[in-house]
């Protein structure tokens, strides 16, 4: 009897700490592994953003934040951030729009639906050093593939790699190209895992088709689509192989037109300067910016797709919403 | 354990033609960069300079060309390749499971500081990676892993995004209720992960574990770094084919498309399964 | 992923960076080991010609060496290789290879290297080849690979058309002259022959113009005292006819060097001549391959000029500093240089290598034969200066290249303009 009772309360103690520690347990790996690798490099960079730091040589005294304030009076910098922005918008929104879109086709009853779904994944197997070859390749200004097709419909040639916009719709496009596929099906496969119930409780009230898309689907696949946008903003702010390998013997351009702010950074600290320290400032600048845009973009997110929810009628889908 | 069915398709009709018109253009697009590499391949470097807008046929030097990449000087393609593998496997395997195990824990589990660290591992992928070369080498080089393969391989075995992906993920596609039922059960935390989470989270899973793969496959810079020419991964190793300043496009593309090949390989026989996967293991809450 | 993460990131990978140097063929070996127990590992990139049986010469007199040799595609990766390791203090090979154009940055960090002057190699190299590698202080951080004499590289068959004369000695003697002269055989070329250009860059032209001045950027030796751009008129000068000759009476063909417009000009016949470093023979080859007919001329315009050349220096992270030295000594010397310029190419560094017999003999077949051996010893024996380098010679340098582009390539700006935009870049980038 005692015996019992004691079991019970071990086991209902060991319950209670396996609910209190079990969490912590799942997400250890990644923390432990992030320490090394992640959080080091982050902390490091932070400290030498605030002195003045040699790649070569190394430290050579504190700086305060004139690291901070020597990049914000550079008008490269801004034309950097300038840069990355407008590839950004050129890529993402085109990008994520096309996504859904396809992504909506292919949740149709299709015939020989797998091929069609690996086929749209294809260009993500190409390596982006070799996306960005093979589009270099296309774009160049007088022996490429794009303005010799111009050229057939008497477009006279366009200066992909000369000037500023047609520089940023090539790299955007090398974006595009590799990415569209792979947001696609991870919409898909969000829009897959949401019960055919709502979809027909929907039907049987008779919205139509796209409303159907933009009333009921589109609010269930809102944690997806925070994460494909949150990705999407992380990974276009940083963008550097493909503006990198669209010109070598330049940085960004002979205007810096398509130079983008990690090729800044990168040209910062391994360029002729070799300043670890303003490189380390452009850094730590790059990554509020993204966190910036990224909340605003979290926000957005959230807003758009719980105003025109109707989650009265459809209260299952916002339980299984985000958190 | 989870309600699962037959996945049917949203919609209920077939299609029109237009829907196939589009998916058909959509696909052309996809596939002919690399139909371009494929034609630039089997062509030569006279040829290309000569005609901008490559013919739809391919020429005869394909078979040559790639003879000239395993020939080329140093460059051992197998090794690399076998390299490539074992980073690509482990890395894959190992972004899977933690970050499921994470995921879960972030999407269904409460506990105290949930919301924050999981902003945090968002956060840290804002890091502009660019700068973290210099510490991160100056720590292979403490641990005595510099020159290894051990050295490319740890830094991947847990991913931010992977982690942000399976929680957004779980969390709309694992309802509470199962989760609390596993409990009430009287499952052990453990228990109720492999039972409930497990698989729910099988289809995103297969797909994180396609592209951590992708991506360790065509990771180039670090590698090249902490490993060099001595113990390459393969585009470690295929850089030896742009030797010198005169690039031979013909070369370069045979390359590019002697990489890529094992990757669609791969895509074309776990692809399949996996598309498919997606699409009939979801869950219905 | 979408997340390019540190590791996917900072990928310069394929291709070719830096209006640099170097030395590239098409023959050699990767990765190359002989058997003891110092282990001593050399870091290469494009193609230093060292192979496994040069190696075994080397080891045959020092059996407890063992050798192995790391190589690089592109010195734009080996140069980042070379900076990060440098930067976190270790994971340098015993031998780094150095471009000549780091140099100016390798010496500011001087204590990293070992000094190698040393009895062996004294008056091994000329002055101005010693004077690059070479500190203010005295130490010696590099000994020299190659070099880079420059002859002008010409096509016959273009020249024919415009009624030029054909044959070598007689195009030497028509070249022969200051970069004015060179312009003036220009106009009448593209009046002859319109649509071709005479040349193929404005940038290759003025680079080769400034590497023919004592102080193109700084005032005084040996620290640096930079001119500012706007007040630097030699260069001022240099930039205007440049551009004046490369555009305005169409002299240059407009192509980016290195770019993949530039490199299929060469099937299209786009230019007529090129400012021809020794080391541009296997490049001119590959691109230009199944063109029978380009040759090369004894004759520089301005009178002789380098471009480019590599060192070898010995990092004091390595353990072996001493067998390294001495490798790298050995690596260097004339004989084995000359093994090199047989094998690969690269034009020996060293006074006696450049005179050798052997290498007098030499003829490139691509090139109708041309005695090329003859040719670039002429040329390397007419070089008597480099310009200073200092800290800031590479970013003015990259100012200027991409001033002269904008004008030149990208049409995306008059002289003047260009020239303000480039006074304001050096400003916010020279130290």
């Amino acid at each position: 009897m005692a015996h019992d009772a004691r079991k019970r309360t071990l086991s209902t103690r060991m319950s209670l700490l396996d609910v209190k520690t079990a969490p912590y347990l799942y997400i250890a790996p990644f923390f432990i592994v992030w320490a090394i690798t992640g959080l080091f490099p982050l902390l490091y960079t932070a400290y030498i953003s605030t002195r003045k730091w040699d790649l070569l040589q190394g430290d050579l005294g504190p700086a305060g934040l004139s690291n901070f304030t020597f990049v914000l009076a550079q008008p490269g910098f801004w034309q950097a951030l300038r840069n990355t922005f407008s590839i950004f918008l050129l890529s993402s929104v085109p990008q994520i729009i096309t996504a859904l879109f396809l992504a909506a086709v292919l949740d149709a009853n299709l015939r020989a639906k797998t091929f069609w779904r690996m086929g749209v994944l294809i260009p993500y197997v190409v390596a982006p050093v070799a996306v960005s070859l093979i589009f270099t390749e296309i774009f160049s200004d007088r022996s490429g593939m794009a303005n010799a097709l111009l050229a057939n419909i008497g477009v006279s040639p366009i200066g992909w790699h000369a000037d500023t916009l047609p520089s940023h719709l090539a790299i955007a496009t090398m974006v595009n190209y590799r990415w569209t596929g792979y947001n696609t099906l991870i919409l898909l496969a969000a829009m897959q895992s949401i019960s055919t119930d709502v979809i027909e409780a929907a039907v049987v009230d008779g919205a139509v088709r796209l409303k159907t898309y933009w009333y009921v689907i589109l609010p269930l696949l809102r944690p997806t689509v925070i994460f494909v946008i949150i990705t999407s903003t992380i990974g276009g702010l940083q963008i550097f192989d493909e503006p990198r390998m669209f010109d070598l013997t330049t940085i960004g351009g002979s205007n810096g037109n398509f130079m983008t702010v990690t090729m800044y950074l990168y040209n910062t600290g391994w360029g002729p300067q070799l300043n670890m320290g303003r490189a380390s400032a452009v850094a730590m600048l790059l990554l509020a910016v993204i966190l910036l845009v990224a909340l605003f973009n979290l926000i957005l997110s959230s807003r758009i797709s719980s105003v025109d929810n109707p989650s009265g009628r459809h209260g299952p889908g916002r339980k299984t919403g985000v958190r | 354990m989870t309600k699962r069915r037959e996945r049917r398709e949203h919609g209920i009709r077939r299609p029109g033609w237009l829907t196939y018109l589009v998916l058909v253009v959509a696909i052309l697009i996809a596939v002919y960069p690399l139909y371009y590499t494929f034609l630039l391949s089997s062509s030569s470097q006279i040829e290309i300079a000569k005609h901008p807008i490559p013919g739809l046929i391919p020429q005869g030097n394909l078979l040559s060309n790639l003879t000239r990449v395993f020939h080329t000087e140093g460059l051992d393609f197998w090794g690399a390749f076998i390299n490539s593998v074992m980073v690509a496997v482990i890395q894959s395997a190992s972004v899977a499971i933690f970050s499921t195990l994470a995921g879960f824990a972030f999407a269904k589990l409460r506990f105290h500081g949930r919301r924050g660290l999981l902003a945090f591992i968002v956060a840290t992928m804002a890091v502009p990676p660019q700068l973290g070369v210099v510490p991160l080498f100056i720590v292979m080089a403490k641990l005595g892993w510099t020159g290894q393969l051990v050295a490319v391989i740890v830094p991947g075995l847990v991913s931010a995004f992977g982690v942000f992906w399976m929680t957004q993920y779980l969390s709309g596609a694992l309802p509470y209720e199962l989760v609390e039922a596993a409990r009430v059960d009287g499952c052990s935390m453990f228990a109720s992960f492999r039972h409930v989470a497990l698989p729910a989270a099988r289809p995103a899973a297969a797909m994180l574990f396609l592209f951590t793969f992708v991506t360790s496959w065509t990771t180039y810079f670090w590698p090249s770094i902490v490993l060099g020419s001595q113990n390459p991964t393969l585009p470690v190793a295929l850089q030896l084919l742009q030797t010198g300043y005169a690039k031979d496009m013909s070369l370069i593309m045979s390359g590019v498309l002697l990489s890529t090949l094992p990757l669609l390989v791969l895509f074309l026989v776990v692809g399949r399964q996996l598309v498919s996967g997606i699409m009939a293991g979801a869950v219905k809450g | 992923m979408r997340i390019p993460r540190w590791r996917v990131a900072i990928a310069p990978a394929c291709a070719l960076l830096l209006i640099a140097t170097g030395c590239s063929s098409n023959s050699g070996s990767g990765d190359a080991t002989t058997g003891g127990s110092v282990n001593l590992t050399v870091a290469t990139f494009n193609e230093f010609g060292y192979t496994d049986d040069l190696f075994a010469q080397f080891t045959k007199t020092h059996p407890n060496v063992k050798i192995t040799q790391k190589k690089v595609a592109q010195s734009a990766d080996a140069k980042t290789n070379l900076f990060t390791k440098l930067a976190a203090g270790s994971g340098l090979s015993d031998i780094e290879a150095v471009d000549g154009d780091w140099l100016p940055q390798v010496k500011q960090s001087a204590d990293k290297f070992v000094n190698l002057s040393s009895d062996t190699t004294k008056d091994r190299w000329p002055d101005w080849v010693v004077s690059q590698a070479t500190t203010t202080s005295g130490e010696l951080l590099g000994d020299a690979t190659d070099i880079g004499p420059e002859a002008t590289c010409y096509r016959k068959d273009l020249f024919e058309k415009a009624g030029l004369p054909t044959d070598r000695d007689g195009v030497a003697q028509l070249l022969s002259g200051d970069w004015d002269h060179y312009f003036d055989v220009g106009k009448q070329f593209v009046s002859k022959v319109p649509g071709v250009g005479w040349y193929d860059s404005a940038g290759a032209v003025f680079n080769a113009r400034v590497q023919q001045l004592a102080n193109p950027f700084s005032s005084t030796k040996p620290t640096e005292t930079v001119i500012p751009l706007d007040q630097n008129t030699q260069i001022k000068d240099l930039y205007n006819s440049t551009l004046t000759a490369s555009v305005d009476n169409k002299l240059s063909a407009g192509l980016g060097q290195w770019s993949g417009d530039w490199q299929k000009a060469f099937q299209n016949g786009a230019f007529a001549t090129m400012q021809c470093p020794a080391w541009m023979q296997p490049i001119i080859k590959t691109n230009a391959s199944g063109v029978t007919s380009w040759d090369i001329a004894n004759v520089f315009p301005g009178g002789a000029g380098n471009w480019g050349g590599s060192y070898l220096t010995v990092p004091k992270q390595g353990k072996h500093t001493k067998e390294a030295q001495e490798l790298a000594e050995w690596l260097t010397s004339p004989d084995v240089q000359v093994q090199i310029f047989l094998s690969a190419g690269n034009f020996p560094a060293s006074k006696a290598g450049a005179a050798d017999s052997k290498v007098l003999a030499a003829t490139n077949e691509f090139f109708n034969n041309a005695p090329t051996g003859k040719i670039f010893s002429a040329r390397a024996a007419a070089v008597t200066t480099q310009p200073f380098k200092g800290p800031n010679y590479f970013t003015i340098n990259t100012v200027l290249g991409e001033a002269i582009g904008r004008v030149d390539v990208d049409k995306s700006a008059n002289a003047a303009d260009s020239w303000n935009k480039a006074v304001a870049d050096a400003k916010a980038q020279v130290k």
